[in-house]
């Protein structure tokens, strides 16, 4: 971590541990759980975050002087559109298989909260250097959780991770199922529940109901 | 034909929920889904839009982006289909700026009700979704029309029973860490589960 | 406040600098793009008909390339199955040509040894694209793949995956008079002890529509190419 300043250092960390961007801003959601049936695609989607959410927060923050209030947003909207285009261009090219797998869902990037959001209220009034390290930091945050959904929805749904049999033969020929639950949609909300949970108990963050 | 497109919108409505089996629209979802009264407020909303923005979409895509669609204008092999996202998202920025004016002008009292949800909606991932579907899944022109209506009656459908769930859950006794998000997210597994029960349907 | 020409000509600099970007990228991508699903198409052809070495997506461009020429001779038939002549299956221009039907015959040291056929329709949410391969007896199933669908992952969307697809396999079409019957998935597991149980796969629990239209679909194709199958048989 030598590259980076300790102000950096900061602006990576903080949404990773207790400001993480699914389970406090409730942001960016949306185009996330669709993906995590399986772990490869989970983490092909948080790739894809990572660089559009650096590259338009990069963007955005370097522009700032100069887009005028009144067509922000769709100055912004249109810079996210065109990464996330360029995103699915490139995975089409050199990642087909990959592409068919996530099919709208890498479209679906340019409504994901956390990508306007956090051009809107950090890539605004920072310089680039800082909101790319800030885009960063939330993509991971945002990734880690779906990468967790991904792993314990691979596992119980399929028994395999990355594709590679992870449940042992023998646990099948003994009676063992995959849980069906896990592959369908109620799976990923309650597996999302429980991870919100969880992080909330380690936290000691707790909400108005 | 009434019977493919009735059977159309019962899959969006139901079975294929756009919110409950594909995660979208989420981020709304959620944070509006405290109150029964701006849970239909923006439930309404999110009709309105889809049921607007898919069939105008389809143009869009029909006569303008998709390869060989310029052939009108002369342009036989010209593929502009990976303007898509762009295309989209503005048109959809733009319908629901208009469709705010021609409330605020045409119908005050529906605008004060619906009129903030209006912004919030533009960038609803169930929106965009709905859209990129109709792309995805070759619908003509009258599909799309039921195909966004009924995904906005999903919607609708399932933001308001959240809201109902919620209103009821104030009296029970959560505990400390799973209030608001994470129970949320249990009841819309369970929720989602229920919807899931209708994919036995035979049509 | 910035003036309004200010906020007209920033955002047509945007637009401009933004849309040479995207076209650029679209249209240096593009041969790219279409090489893959060329090259998808042809990796179910070969895997459909079991050619070694297609199975998952290991084999490189270059060398799927080499085992299809090597090994397919494509060639199209019309409705009474003869073959149409000077007209290869990517010539076909779905707008205008109807009742020609693409046949890709495996080749092995001149005799040969399986057709693939393309097969395609709806699904429960969408269309499913596949082939399906029979031996030279043109009754029995050599294989069967979906490429491209837009079911449910882990449902319907297990059409897909080897343990599904290698049920078909030894399957046969034909009854013993020589009616078409096609191949059949049924619900739960095949009873092995049935008549019937040699046009029948085993089906996918949660997926019984997916795979009815499947078994519509399937037939229908096949209808298509009954002359031929006759004829070549």
């Amino acid at each position: 971590m030598g590259l980076l300043s300790k102000k950096s250092q900061q602006v990576l960390k903080d949404p990773l541990m207790s400001n993480n961007p699914i389970a406090f801003q409730v942001l960016g959601i949306c185009s996330a759980l669709a993906v995590t049936v399986k772990m490869d695609t989970a983490i092909v989607m948080t790739l894809a975050v990572i660089f559009v959410l650096a590259m338009s927060n990069t963007i955005i923050s370097a522009m700032r002087n100069y887009i005028p209030g009144r067509v922000r947003i769709i100055v912004m909207l249109s810079v996210i559109a065109s990464l996330v285009i360029l995103t699915d261009q490139v995975l089409r090219a050199y990642a087909y298989d990959m592409s068919k797998q996530l099919s709208v869902f890498v479209g679906l990037i340019i409504t994901n909260c956390i990508v306007l959001g956090r051009a809107e209220a950090f890539a605004l009034q920072n310089t680039p250097g800082k909101a790319f390290w800030d885009g960063v930091g939330n993509a991971l945050g945002y990734g880690i959780i779906l990468i967790a959904v991904s792993f314990f929805r691979e596992i119980l749904g399929s028994g395999t991770l990355l594709g590679l049999q992870i449940i042992p033969q023998a646990f099948y020929n003994a009676g063992y199922e995959n849980m069906g639950l896990m592959v369908l949609s109620p799976g990923a909300f309650i597996i999302l529940g429980l991870i919100i949970w969880v992080q909330r108990l380690i936290t000691k963050v707790e909400e108005e109901a | 034909m009434l019977e493919h497109y009735l059977s159309l919108a019962v899959k969006a409505i139901f079975v294929e929920n756009i919110l409950l089996a594909y995660f979208l629209g989420m981020c709304s979802f959620l944070a509006i889904s405290k109150k029964v009264e701006t849970s239909i407020g923006l439930g309404l909303a999110v009709v309105f839009v889809l049921s607007i923005t898919a069939p105008v979409n389809w143009l869009l895509h029909t006569y303008l982006l998709k390869e060989g669609a310029l052939s009108w204008a002369g342009l036989p092999d010209l593929d502009l289909s990976y303007l898509n996202f762009i295309v989209f998202i503005a048109t959809i920025a733009a319908m629901v700026q208009l469709v705010e004016m021609i409330m605020d002008r045409f119908a005050p009292a529906l605008y004060l009700s619906l009129g903030i949800f209006l912004p919030l909606i533009a960038v609803n991932c169930a929106i965009l979704g709905g859209s990129l579907f109709l792309v995805e899944r070759n619908y003509n022109l009258a599909e799309s029309v039921v195909f966004g209506f009924g995904s906005g009656i999903g919607f609708f459908l399932a933001i308001t029973t959240m809201a109902a769930i919620r209103h009821r859950l104030r009296y029970s006794n959560v505990p400390p860490a799973l209030r608001g998000l994470g129970i949320t997210m249990l009841l819309t597994g369970l929720l989602s589960m229920t919807f899931m029960a209708f994919s036995g349907i035979d049509l | 406040m910035r003036s309004n020409s200010y906020t007209l000509g920033f955002t047509a600099l945007v637009t401009i600098i933004l849309g040479i970007m995207l076209s650029a990228a679209a249209t240096s991508l593009k041969d790219r793009q279409l090489l893959n699903e060329e090259l998808d198409i042809k990796k179910n052809i070969l895997a459909s008909l079991k050619i070694a070495g297609t199975s998952g997506s290991k084999a490189s461009a270059q060398e799927v390339q080499q085992l299809f020429t090597d090994n397919i001779r494509s060639f199209v038939v019309d409705k009474d199955g003869n073959v149409v002549a000077g007209l290869s299956p990517d010539q076909i221009d779905p707008k205008t040509m109807v009742e020609v039907y693409p046949v890709y015959e495996k080749v092995l040291d001149g005799a040969t040894s399986g057709f693939a056929l393309p097969i395609s329709g709806k699904g429960l949410w969408s269309s499913c694209y596949g082939y399906l391969a029979l031996e030279s007896d043109c009754n029995t199933v050599m294989g069967i793949t979906f490429y491209k669908h837009g079911e449910t992952p882990g449902l319907g969307g297990e059409i897909e995956k080897e343990w599904f697809t290698s049920n078909f396999s030894g399957k046969r079409i034909f009854d013993d008079n020589g009616g078409l019957v096609s191949i059949q998935v049924v619900k739960g597991v095949v009873n092995e002890s049935s008549s019937d149980a040699y046009h029948q796969v085993d089906g996918i629990s949660g997926a019984t529509l997916t795979t009815k239209g499947l078994n519509v679909f399937i037939k229908q194709d096949l209808n298509n190419y009954l002359p031929f199958l006759k004829q070549a048989h």
